[in-house]
């Protein structure tokens, strides 16, 4: 396991970044997180980062996350909403579940959305598809289309080799 | 309706000193992914943005917006607000100004319990000091973009000497 070196990188596996729930509202437009390196009620956030910040961010490409250490002496997250108005959010001395909990609730999509957007992505819900995944693999299953070739075979003027001459 | 909104509208990013006038060059760092890695990296990226009252110093850290037409060939985004200035850092919970990782009130009562020192000074005093600025031009060089001195100018000459060269 030659690239599976650094501290936890199980971090750095594509079933973790993938299996993260942490996909931001539409209206979210910016993530900027203030912490200091050293201090015991910033460990929360230290842990939040380590964790989940490269799944926040693989899960919203295009949305700048900012990290800004050593500023203040109180840790928080900033997010900038659209009209550059911003909310606030205070983890001073709380622990990474909280904030992680916390912020899922306030700034990401619920799991019942989620699963709305995977079920739609999939296309589901218009039974005329075919293909695979659907009912229906081939065109020629559907009764009035033109039968499978395999089958019957297709009349001269629809065959290319006729077209071509070469027939 | 949210779905027309663009995501990733706004960027953050730290001014940097340059010599373009009404307008502050940005540094936006962005993550970026390694693939064989799985992993982000940092890389930085600047931005001419538009500030006509010059309000940007170098070192603060604001907030800009992409113009919807390019304003110059160099100038592509525009200022929308400062967050943390220089030297005046606003903890926006708490409203105060903070020093790193102390509140300013935090430094001085230290200062005051320590008591002053021998030869009288009583260390920097936030409170009295002048606002940021008042030694440009004459020690605060830092709004000068610095060059490589390649060669030692004579007495007489207007860059012999000059102190923005290193």
């Amino acid at each position: 396991m030659p690239f599976m070196k650094g501290l936890a990188p199980i971090r750095r596996t594509l079933q973790y970044l993938e299996s993260s729930k942490l996909v931001l509202r539409e209206r979210v437009q910016l993530v900027s997180v203030n912490y200091n390196t050293h201090g015991e009620h910033h460990k929360g956030v230290q842990e939040f980062v380590f964790w989940h910040l490269p799944q926040l961010q693989y899960k919203n490409p295009n949305i700048q996350i900012a990290t800004f250490r050593n500023l203040t002496p109180t840790p928080f997250i900033r997010i900038f909403l659209d009209d550059g108005e911003d909310v606030l959010m205070d983890v001073d001395s709380k622990s990474r579940p909280e904030i992680y909990d916390h912020f899922r609730k306030i700034f990401c999509k619920s799991d019942s959305k989620l699963a709305q957007e995977e079920w739609e992505r999939q296309s589901r819900d218009n039974p005329a598809n075919f293909g695979w995944g659907c009912d229906r693999q081939c065109i020629c299953e559907v009764p009035g289309q033109v039968p499978c070739p395999g089958i019957i075979p297709l009349p001269k003027f629809m065959r290319g080799k006729y077209k071509s001459g070469k027939a | 309706m949210a779905s027309n909104v663009t995501r990733g509208r706004f960027l953050i990013g730290k001014c940097i000193a340059h010599n373009i006038e009404n307008a502050a060059q940005v540094r936006v760092q962005r993550m970026k992914f390694d693939s064989n890695l799985n992993m982000y990296f940092s890389e930085h990226k600047h931005y001419y943005a538009h500030d006509p009252e010059q309000q940007c110093k170098d070192g603060d850290i604001v907030l800009i917006k992409e113009l919807p037409e390019k304003m110059t060939k160099a100038i592509t985004h525009s200022l929308v607000k400062m967050i943390y200035k220089y030297g005046d850092v606003v903890d926006p919970i708490s409203g105060k100004k903070v020093v790193l990782n102390k509140f300013r009130d935090q430094v001085s009562k230290r200062n005051e319990m320590f008591g002053v020192a021998e030869d009288g000074s009583g260390g920097f005093n936030y409170a009295e000091a002048p606002d940021r600025g008042w030694q440009e031009g004459k020690k605060d060089l830092t709004h000068k973009v610095g060059y490589k001195k390649w060669h030692v100018f004579e007495p007489g000459h207007p860059l012999h000497d000059d102190p923005v060269a290193s």
